[in-house]
Order: C-alpha cells, then structure tokens, then sequence
C-alpha cells in the first residue's frame, strides 16, 4: 500500500488516472478507456511498478446499483471492467485498474498483446456483458453456447431464461484458425467445415 | 485437411475431437487437435460445459447462501473455497477473527489441500495405468472424509465455515482422529513413492513431457503448485500471509523443470509440508470461543437466542435479511490446492451481493493447454491433462 | 464317471431367469461425470466401498460397451446434444441412473444455463437424491436397479416387440391398399372423363356431318 502511495501521483501525471471512491483500501485506479493500453504497458514493464501478473479480468453492471446507506443512485457509465494485477517480482503488490463503459459505446482496447491470459478473460467478459474489447485475436462465446443470445450477466437478464441448444458447438474453424497462426497455410479444408445440414442436426434436441 | 506448413512442405492433418466425454478429460473439458501421425501440430480448447451460473444464482441469494455455491466451485476441496469466501467478506468487514477459529481453519485447509492432492495425484496415476497408486491415495482420502463427517456431517460439500466464524466446533476426538488421519497420509506418500518414483514406465511418460517455462507461467497467470513446478517460490501463505501461516514451520516446494513429473511431485511434497503444519496447528489449539460476538454478522447461537431476547431478534434478522456487508468493492485471493482463488466482490451495503467474480485457478492453467501439448505426442496430453488438476467446477463457475 | 459328468452338466430354469440373472450381476456402467458427484463415484469405486461387489467394478467409457448411463452432475444446455448423442449409441438393454439432485432436478442451479432434469433429454430408470449422493445412496439406487431388471421379461419384451412388428407390418398393408385402390379409382375416374370427352367429340363430329 505504500508503493501505491509514491506510484499514484506518477500515474496521475502520465495517464490522468484517479481513484476510485468504491475501493476502501486504495488500490484501485480509474483509467479512460483510451489510456489503458499505456498504462497497463508501463505497470508491466517499468522497473519501479513491475505489475507482472493479471490475476483477473471482471465485469461489472451498473444498473439499479444503489447504495443502502445513502440511498444514492449509481451515476456516470452503466459498465466497468476491473483489472486486478499482483506482481511477482516483489510479492505482495497487488494494484487494481478500472475502465468505466458507457452503454453507447461498449468497448475497451484489448491487453491480450501484453498478457496470454488476457485473451480467454476478455472472451469471458464479452460474453458475460457483450463488452467489445478492440483488437482481440479471437473474440467468441467462451462459457455459454454458440446459440446463445444475449449476454446472461447483465442485470436486465432473466436469471431463468433458458436457451436450448440444438446441436455441439463447431470447433473446426477455431483450429484453422490456429494452425494460420502457427505458421501453417490451409489449402484444403475438411469436409467437415461445411457439413450437410441433416446430417449436422442429427443429434439435435430441439424437437 | 491439407496443410503447407512454414517450409512449403505438404501435411495432411487429421482433426481428432477429445472430449468432453473421455476418460482422461475429468469432468467435461474438450479439445480439438490437428494430428500429424501420432504428433500433435495445433490444438484448441472449449470449456463451458459446466458452466452453471454461479455468479448469477449468487446475486439472488444473501451474503450467507453464497457458502454452498462456493462448495461447488473446487469440489474436491470444498472446505478451502469456503473459508477463501468468509475470509474475503470478513476484509471488507475488516474483523478479526478468533484465535481458535484461525487454527481450526488452518487444520482443515490443510487436510483439504491433502484431501485435493491426492485426487489429483490419483487421478493422473490412474490415467497412466496405475491403479494400484490410485487405491492408495484414496485410503487416507476416506479417512479424511470420516472426519468431514463428524466434523461437518457432509463427506464432500462441507459448507463448514460462516463469515466470522464456523459453522460449529470442533468433536471430541477430533485431534486423536486428525492424527490417524496424518499417519495413514504419511503411509501412503511413503507408497505412492514406492510405486512411482523409479518406475520406468512412469518417468518414461512424465519427464520431459508438458514442459512451461516461467515467463510463459507468470504471462499465463499460473499459480500455485504448477506454477512452483517451474521453479517460482510463489506462495501467497507466505507473501501475503493470513491465518499466522508465517509461524508456522514449513517450506515453500519447487520444482525445477516445469513437466508432468515436477508437477505431480511438487504436489506430493506439499502433502508432506500440510501434514507438518496440521501437526503444529494441532498443538497451538487451545479452547476458547470460535465465533466473533456480533449479532450483526454472524447469527448467535441456539443457546443464547431461548434467553436472551436480543439474541433471539439477532437470529431472526441474521436469517431473514441477511448480513449487511459494507459497501464497497474488494479484491482477495487465497490459496488453495489449486492455486490462488480470489474473489473480486462489489457490494451496495445490502444484504444481497451486487457481484461476485470468482477468479479460478484452473482457468488460467487450461487456457495454456495447446501452448503445453503442441509439439507432444497424442498420448502425452491425457498425462498434461491430469497433472494441471483441472476441475470442471471451478474453471466453467 | 461319465454318468456323473452327465447328470452335473445341465439345470433347467426359465429363459427369463437366467438372462435377468446374467444381466443384474454385471451391470458396466458409464460414468458420464461431468461434477462433484463424479467424486464420490470414484470413492464408490475404491476399497471402502467396492463396487465390485455387485460386479460394476469394469467402469465403461465407451457407450457401446456399457449397460447403464450413469449421469453424475450437472447438465448444461451446452452439453444436453452430447448427453443425448451418448444415450443413443448405447445398445439395448440400456438403463439410466440420475444420480445427486443436479442431474435429477437441476438441483440449486436454478439458472439460465442449467438443463431442470435429464429427465427433459432422456428416460430415466433410478433417481437417487443428495448433493452429491453419498456412496451408500449409489449401492441403494443399484440395487434397486437390480430389482427393476429382475421384473423384467426378455419373452414378454420379445412378444412385444413382435406385436409391434405386426402392427406395423398391419398398418403398412392398411396404407398401401389405401393408396392402391385411391389410384385404382383415380384411373377409373381418368378412363371416364376419356370416355366422356370422347363421346363429346363423336357428338361433334355426327353434328357436322348432319349439317
């Protein structure tokens, strides 16, 4: 908690970044959305900070959010995703970083360049919150199925409303996809790719 | 389907699905790897498939309904996601929990955290064809669980601790039983390595196979026992101590290659080190009460509510209306036998969570998966596989 | 010593007797394990408890191989086609146990992802509660198993079937004489509107000679 004390005011400076009000402790910073990607860079990489770990991606909703005590309603962005990183190099050090998303534009610069893990974290927070997260490699369904619409942990989701699936999901494309990024150049697809619509439902359980 | 790979050269690759209904893949994870022969050229990983709604059943409920989910989480160890939980809401209290609830804690994190090994170190030695390594890492599991059973009344899904306390105190016996437990553990680590640890055929099939390096690990978000297996001396009960862990007399295990056999074997020492601490923990237990005295946040007791009238409106508000926990929003991990577990928790100060995240440990080590199989023989994946301990319930929530 | 040999090498019993007694005594089963009660199938299966006492110790996973579905755990929407696709290769003789409150009534899970029931997918014979069952509960909900097999009859299921194969085979006949005399009536209907636009013409053609 001291180093966040001597780290702040340089953040301040050079990300315009402020803290926020929600976390008691201190150790949670708001960033616009256009400065996360400088900031997390230089929280990974500077010798002072040495943020090297992302522990975790989370979504937040907003909506109807009001506080017991004051009886104050939640005010400015509908949406937020919270970074939490801890440092390896000196243990112990853990910081916080937040972006608020208004509902309008939905979207945050993606960090997956910078972490591996940020990849599945920010596919499972667009499909939680339909949050868009600019330049990811491969933003698809991670937890919930192909057929699925809507994003389940918004608070304007009916906890009870169910989707069947008619069919498994089609990984196919996926592995191409990652054979192209290995190095590989497909030049033949399988049959598989694009299969016979009966064939392809036959286990189906919609009927 | 036909591929040139980077020299120009022609491949034909066959698309093999594994899972999620396959022996090896416990619990229902799926991947999907290109084959070149028996080599595996790419894969990718789908989870999902036991993706329950924990983080939306837990915003209907009050703060005390979310202990059962969190049983459900690392099932195999429920005990320890319970008290990650209470100690995660019991920070943004900011109360002080009392001295003996800190040391049963402690005792029965341990023998989860033994409990969780010895599945996982089961599991993987039976998916290599050890079944005899397998029936001698559960006779002190069953062990454990009998204790689970009087101390709790639940063998799997225990729901023992309560924010600010535990659900009761410890039985009569409850040390004589803790001991037997630790010698028959102790018996069947000294087994286990009778089996394995110069078996020809197991080494021939873990060493050298799986293999991460640490940058990779720390970029991956590794932590916990695979993590250590790759040499990093990451442990949160020592850099970021809860529970008085520091006094305690043990070491922090590595490993130094990062494979499948550095992987099991780390987990094998680290039973080693949890028995060495229950035994110190055990002394130090000394009588006193295990609930903190708040009516506000943990309900009082049967005993006091027929007396005393304050009590009994306690018990009445704790049970309808739930705690009240502060307003805020509160990032704490812990570790678990997996790794560290931690639970980002917003709250509007009412008596429902507004959210709850649960970071879990197994997510971070199964997104790695291809970057550990790519490369390996198609059979080498079932033994990377089983020494991550994946656990279905915790990575899909 | 021949006549011994003779006289010890056969018994008499029912067909039923024998099929349902070779049927009960070595139930596989396939653990489709998807959670928590996958675990206590496991401590089902070792020292404490064996389950080879009932002769379920061989655990299946293949469907072909196996005569009970055991689903331990939750059902996803995401995995529902699978569990169905499974149930289906399966070979007859087949039954299924629902085993913990999940999989039997989606248990606490009351949520947007969670099947209420493999009951909704597939028929189920035995359902045992508990979140997660306890092994002494899985031993029950075998042998209940057990007896259910027990009652049944491979002559009667073979009579039934073979009543079913009649019906059908009945049903069949009934639809092709059906459809065979609608055409027998559709080309009577046909030869006589030929007939009648024939007389037609005659008709015409007698006026215009007349004229």
């Amino acid at each position: 908690m001291e180093s966040m004390e001597s780290l702040f005011p340089v953040l301040e400076s050079k990300f315009g970044v402020n803290r926020d009000a929600r976390d008691k402790w201190g150790l949670t910073v708001v960033v616009s959305a256009d400065n996360l990607h400088g900031l997390v860079e230089f929280l990974k990489n500077d010798s002072a900070t040495q943020f090297d770990m992302l522990v975790d991606i989370a979504g937040i909703d907003y909506l109807g959010y009001r506080s017991a005590l004051s009886e104050r309603e939640h005010e400015g962005p509908r949406f937020a995703v919270k970074y939490n990183f801890k440092s390896m190099k000196n243990p112990g050090h853990r910081m916080s970083v937040k972006v608020l998303v208004s509902e309008d534009s939905l979207s945050v610069p993606t960090i997956s360049d910078l972490f591996e893990i940020a990849n599945w974290q920010e596919r499972e927070v667009w499909d939680q919150y339909g949050i868009v997260f600019k330049g990811h490699p491969d933003l698809r369904r991670l937890l919930n199925h192909v057929e699925f619409v809507g994003h389940p942990l918004r608070k304007d989701y009916p906890q009870q409303k169910r989707q069947w699936l008619s069919t498994n999901d089609f990984l196919l494309p996926a592995l191409e996809a990652r054979l192209e990024t290995l190095g590989y150049r497909v030049i033949e697809r399988s049959k598989e790719v694009e299969p016979n619509p009966d064939e392809f439902l036959e286990g189906s359980i919609k009927e | 389907m036909i591929v040139l790979d980077k020299d120009g050269e022609k491949l034909n690759l066959m698309p093999l699905n594994v899972g999620p209904s396959h022996p090896a893949t416990h619990g229902c994870l799926r991947f999907l790897a290109a084959l070149d022969g028996e080599t595996i050229v790419a894969s990718v990983e789908e989870i999902g498939y036991l993706h329950r709604g924990f983080e939306k059943m837990v915003e209907r409920g009050t703060w005390q309904q979310v202990i059962p989910y969190t049983d459900r989480l690392n099932y195999c160890s429920a005990i320890m996601n319970n008290i990650a939980f209470c100690r995660a809401v019991e920070e943004m209290y900011g109360i002080e929990i009392p001295e003996r609830t800190k040391v049963l804690r402690v005792i029965v994190n341990e023998l989860s955290r033994i409990n969780d090994h010895f599945v996982c170190v089961a599991a993987a030695s039976q998916d290599l064809g050890g079944t005899t390594a397998f029936m001698y890492c559960f006779n002190p599991r069953e062990m454990i669980m009998c204790i689970w059973e009087k101390l709790t009344g639940a063998r799997l899904t225990n729901s023992f601790s309560r924010i600010g306390g535990l659900y009761r105190d410890s039985y009569d016996g409850f040390e004589k039983d803790v001991l037997e437990a630790l010698d028959a553990t102790e018996v069947a680590l000294k087994d286990w390595h009778a089996c394995m640890d110069r078996n020809r055929i197991f080494l021939d099939r873990t060493v050298g196979v799986g293999k991460i390096s640490q940058e990779k690990a720390i970029s991956y978000g590794w932590t916990g026992p695979c993590l250590r297996a790759t040499g990093v001396a990451s442990d949160l009960r020592k850099d970021e101590p809860y529970y008085d862990y520091e006094t305690y007399d043990w070491e922090v295990v590595t490993g130094t290659e990062g494979d499948v056999n550095d992987r099991l074997q780390v987990r094998m020492a680290e039973i080693e080190e949890s028995v060495k601490i229950v035994r110190q923990a055990l002394k130090r237990l000394s009588p006193g009460p295990v609930d903190i005295v708040d009516p506000r946040i943990r309900i009082p007791s049967h005993k006091l509510a027929y007396q005393d009238m304050e009590a009994l409106i306690g018990r009445f508000k704790g049970v309808y209306e739930g705690i009240r926990v502060p307003e805020g929003e509160h990032y704490c991990g812990s570790e678990v036998a997996n790794g560290e577990l931690g639970f980002t928790i917003v709250s509007s100060g009412s008596g429902h969570p507004w959210r709850i995240k649960v970071r879990p440990p197994c997510f971070t080590q199964f997104a790695a998966f291809h970057d550990l199989v790519e490369g390996t023989q198609l059979a080498d994946s079932m033994a990377t596989l089983s020494s991550l301990n994946i656990i279905a319930g915790e990575l899909d929530r | 010593m021949n006549t011994e040999e003779k006289t010890g090498n056969f018994i008499t019993t029912s067909l039923d007797f024998i099929v349902n007694w070779g049927r009960t005594n070595s139930l596989w089963p396939f653990p489709y394990g998807t959670a928590c009660c996958a675990i206590e199938f496991m401590s089902t299966e070792v020292g404490r408890y064996d389950l080879s006492r009932i002769g379920s110790e061989y655990v299946r996973f293949t469907a072909r191989q196996s005569d009970v579905l055991l689903v331990a755990g939750t059902i996803t929407y995401k995995q529902a086609p699978i569990l169905k696709r499974i149930y289906e290769q399966m070979a007859e003789p087949r039954w299924v146990i629902a085993m913990g409150a999940c999989a039997s009534s989606g248990g606490f899970y009351d949520c947007y992802c969670t099947v209420p029931g493999i009951d909704h997918i597939i028929p189920v014979d035995v359902y045992i509660g508990g979140c997660p069952s306890r092994p002494e509960a899985f031993f029950d909900a075998m042998f209940d198993l057990q007896n259910k097999i027990k009652d049944e009859s491979y002559m009667k299921q073979r009579a039934e079937r073979v009543k079913e194969q009649l019906e059908m085979i009945k049903a069949k006949t009934a639809e092709a004489t059906a459809n065979a005399k609608e055409l027998a009536h559709e080309k009577v209907v046909d030869f006589r509107d030929y007939m009648a636009e024939k007389e037609r013409k005659l008709a015409k053609k007698v006026q215009v000679w007349k004229e």
